[in-house]
């Protein structure tokens, strides 16, 4: 007991005095935790070190310790990873939605269910009817439109919209994930593009998402050399979504951030 | 004899099944519908089975190296104790072989119920693979471990040269299957590509080699093989631990001790190099598509680095302590000392490593040209050092720098789910930074490893200067290895779906789309929830299958072996 307590103790005075230099240094709670989690399972380590050897056990109790420790071992497997921080999947469900928007209705599952979509909209064109019939020469019976029609304002892309989906690209490609904008993303992996507007030309920012060999930002000799920017995304945007984006971003001209000057290769 | 006729059968009909289904398949309408798995839905069903065939075929792979080694150990040494581990192991071997046939089968049959269209055009991709090559090894496979298994008795004594040779073509066969196997695998996540053609047209233009040998199935294939023989070495471990919690006599005891000491032994083998492969397929497969870096390290699957992090530092512990555990039941062990060069660079270690990889990142020969003097001067200058400390201290020291370096692991950036939204309250500040880059995270892996061999060389040290007393080890040792092999499967599953997440909304990376709505990453919650079940599910099957082959009627007709020997003796 005694090398139990004392081993505790200095677990715990180590775990204090870790934390107290984090926070004195201003890293944040989770890490405090993790610090103070550590000291105290090094405090267990050495209690198991030095702790009297367990007498053998055989049948029906070794059995029953040998379930025991997997009930403990399940719990910890399942409990364990669920104390981390959770990626909510509906953030990525709707990016993914999106994308695949075109391919699922190319596909035979899309083209299922677009039949089934349009069958839902025709009964309930014929409920409306019915209803606008029965209520002839009183009150409409419906004030919203039938489900199915199309919205006016759906049938023609306004030059915002056009630019939305450029953005709308930014987000679902992950280009934040590299390059900073407007002072979010970027693990300087890729240049800040706050400045690319003034840099590049619309046609030539294209050309470099299409291609990432084309130009190259000064400072980013070895990113280049290593392909590091990946050759794909002619593959995953159809024309009129690259040009949105490089649209896009060809409205970024702060010249008061830093954007490295790109240099043509190929 | 009539047990392997029965066994080739089934394997047969199995085989005769896929074939059929395959067939079937083709003549599938394009656009067939898929069935909708109730309750885990068609993704993660496929992923279950997937797993769990892939953990039965690990240890079918990875056993018969163990064993191989074992037994040619066993007539090296003239031990018989190496022999009967051997033979005991490729029992249960045999046993789980089936389930690998099973699981398989069941595979293919999930996977084509789930997902029609994408089974198809994968099946015709690989055609020759699935229907010629890989059927055919897997026959000669069956063949060869039960020629294997059923000579034991027969090529003994001068014969034993022979068993051991069919052992090995045993294991060339079997790391041909793996080698195989792995390039539909690997295909999923590199698909060859070129750049100015589209991916559709590459493949369409590839011949299977070039589909074969695509970037990640070489380091894939090499990370699967140290694993395997890891995981061999494991499931060994856990095999002993029950057959010496059965024991009813003390030499039994002492014989599962030492079985268990020699398992996990072969299994630190497999894992030491098990972060260096892993880190060559990672840089592989970033270097492919280079998004595929933060999503591992940065988003999606930040948390579940985080967790693997937790399990191999849990694991290394785990090893260590069992070694600890070990020398305590050396006699004389208390006396055993080593120069003081080795607590020295065991605490300089991590931070000489940060300092030189955030300096020379890899591959720059000058980090290796730095560490390396480092690394090997208490082998090389120890003896040249009068001054000596305690082998025990210097593994509680060990301890210490273990912990230091699971706590440098487990530092992240921010603990947030997703890097592109860390909120600056959440991140690690300036000047703590450098705890969450990759050269802090490589040096941690490398001062883990070298902590074990340390460890390993001190143990080594003790054995030759004390007598071991076999069977007598602490009892808690048997639970350790039951968390040994609990928490290496665990990790092979967390892997397992990173490996898969890696695909994100595509069945073949950036060529054949997943159009399912559960294409999407799962929460780690989520899926260690899966993982946990499979592995509970392997180690059950497991702990069935050593009753089946190893239980006390059938181990006491072998003859006793393995009593308390003093080392001087061996």
């Amino acid at each position: 007991m005694g090398n139990i307590l004392k081993k505790l103790g200095v677990g715990l005075a180590v775990g204090g005095v870790l934390v107290g230099i984090a926070r004195s240094q201003a890293v944040p709670a989770d890490f405090q935790v993790l610090f103070f989690v550590i000291a105290l399972i090094g405090a267990i380590i050495f209690m198991l070190l030095d702790a009297q050897p367990i007498r053998t056990m055989s049948g029906g109790k070794s059995l029953v310790s040998v379930v025991a420790f997997g009930v403990l071992l399940i719990t910890a497997g399942v409990a364990g990873p669920s104390l981390l921080p959770q990626f909510n999947p509906e953030d990525e469900k709707a990016k993914i939605g999106k994308l695949l928007e075109k391919e699922r209705k190319q596909s035979a599952q899309g083209k299922a269910d677009e039949l089934i979509a349009r069958v839902k909209a025709l009964d309930a064109q014929v409920k409306a009817l019915e209803d606008r019939l029965k209520g002839l020469g009183g009150v409409q019976a419906a004030s919203t439109p039938p489900a199915g029609e199309k919205p006016p304002t759906a049938a023609s892309a306004s030059a915002g919209d056009f630019m939305k989906v450029g953005e709308e690209q930014w987000q679902l490609q992950e280009c934040y994930n590299c390059h900073k904008l407007r002072g979010e993303g970027g693990k300087k992996r890729g240049p800040e593009l706050d400045n690319i507007g003034t840099l590049l030309t619309v046609d030539e920012i294209q050309e470099k998402i299409s291609n990432p060999k084309s130009f190259m930002a000064e400072g980013y000799e070895k990113e280049w050399q290593k392909g590091i920017m990946p050759n794909k995304f002619k593959d995953l945007m159809d024309p009129k979504e690259m040009q949105a984006l490089a649209a896009w971003l060809g409205t970024f001209k702060n010249t008061s951030v830093n954007t490295p000057k790109p240099i043509k290769k190929n | 004899m009539k047990k392997l006729s029965s066994s080739l059968l089934a394997l047969m009909v199995l085989f005769a099944l896929c074939v059929a289904t395959v067939t079937n398949v083709y003549a599938q309408e394009v656009g067939a519908s898929s069935v909708e798995f109730p309750y885990t839905g068609n993704r993660t069903a496929v992923w279950i089975v997937a797993q769990l065939h892939i953990l039965f075929a690990a240890f079918i792979l990875g056993a018969p190296i163990f064993v191989v080694i074992s037994e040619w150990l066993g007539y090296r040494k003239q031990d018989p104790r190496y022999d009967r581990l051997a033979k005991e192991i490729t029992k249960v071997t045999v046993i789980l072989f089936s389930m690998t046939a099973v699981t398989g089968g069941f595979f293919v049959f999930v996977l084509l119920a789930a997902y029609p269209q994408f089974t198809t055009s994968f099946i015709n991709q690989f055609y020759v693979v699935f229907a010629i090559l890989y059927p055919a090894l897997f026959i000669a496979e069956t063949i060869l471990m039960y020629a294997y298994l059923y000579t034991w008795d027969v090529w003994k004594g001068e014969k034993k040269g022979r068993h051991i040779a069919l052992g090995v073509v045993l294991n060339l066969v079997c790391l041909l299957i793996l080698f195989v196997i792995n390039g539909p695998t690997s295909f999923m996540n590199t698909p060859p590509k070129a750049e100015g053609v589209s991916p559709q047209d590459f493949i369409a233009a590839a011949t299977l080699w070039d589909k074969i040998a695509n970037q990640s199935w070489f380091p894939l294939s090499l990370h699967r093989i140290d694993g395997n023989v890891a995981f061999g070495g494991f499931i060994a471990g856990l095999i002993a631990a029950y057959m010496y919690m059965a024991a009813k006599t003390q030499e039994e005891r002492a014989y599962y001790d030492w079985m268990g000491f020699a398992a996990i032994w072969i299994a630190v083998g497999g894992t030491l190099l098990q972060p260096f492969t892993g880190l060559l397929l990672a840089y592989e497969m970033c270097d492919y598509d280079f998004s595929f870096c933060p999503y591992m390290m940065a988003d999606q699957l930040s948390m579940f680095f985080e967790m693997q992090g937790v399990m191999i530092g849990l694991l290394f512990l785990g090893i260590n302590y069992y070694s600890w555990l070990s020398v305590k039941r050396i006699e004389g062990a208390e006396n055993v000392r080593t120069t003081i060069l080795a607590p020295i660079v065991l605490v300089v270690l991590l931070p000489a490593t940060m300092w030189v990889m955030n300096k020379y990142w890899i591959p720059d020969p000058m980090s290796l040209a730095l560490l390396l003097p480092l690394a090997l001067s208490p082998f090389l200058f120890g003896r040249f050092i009068p001054m000596t400390v305690s082998a025990r201290t210097v593994i509680k020291i060990g301890f210490i720098v273990m912990l230091v370096s699971d706590a440098v692991w487990l530092t992240p950036a921010g603990f947030v789910a997703t890097g592109a939204d860390m909120p600056d309250e959440l991140k690690l500040p300036e000047g703590w930074d450098f705890l969450s880059s990759m050269p802090a995270k490589l040096s941690a892996i490398l001062t883990l490893v070298f902590v074990t061999v340390v460890n390993f060389v001190l143990y080594n040290r003790t054995i030759k200067q004390g007598t071991i007393l076999w069977g007598k080890i602490d009892f808690v040792s048997q639970f350790v290895l039951i968390f040994l092999a609990f928490t290496s499967t665990w990790i092979m599953g967390l892997m397992g779906a990173v490996r898969s997440l890696l695909k994100k909304y595509f069945h073949a990376y950036s060529l054949v789309s997943d159009l399912s709505a559960e294409s999407f990453t799962p929460t780690l919650s989520y899926s260690a929830g899966w993982i946990t079940a499979i592995t509970v599910f392997f180690i059950a099957i497991v702990s069935l299958a050593v009753l089946i082959a190893l239980r006390p009627s059938v181990s006491r007709a072998q003859e006793p072996e393995g009593s308390p020997v003093p080392v001087a003796a061996k």
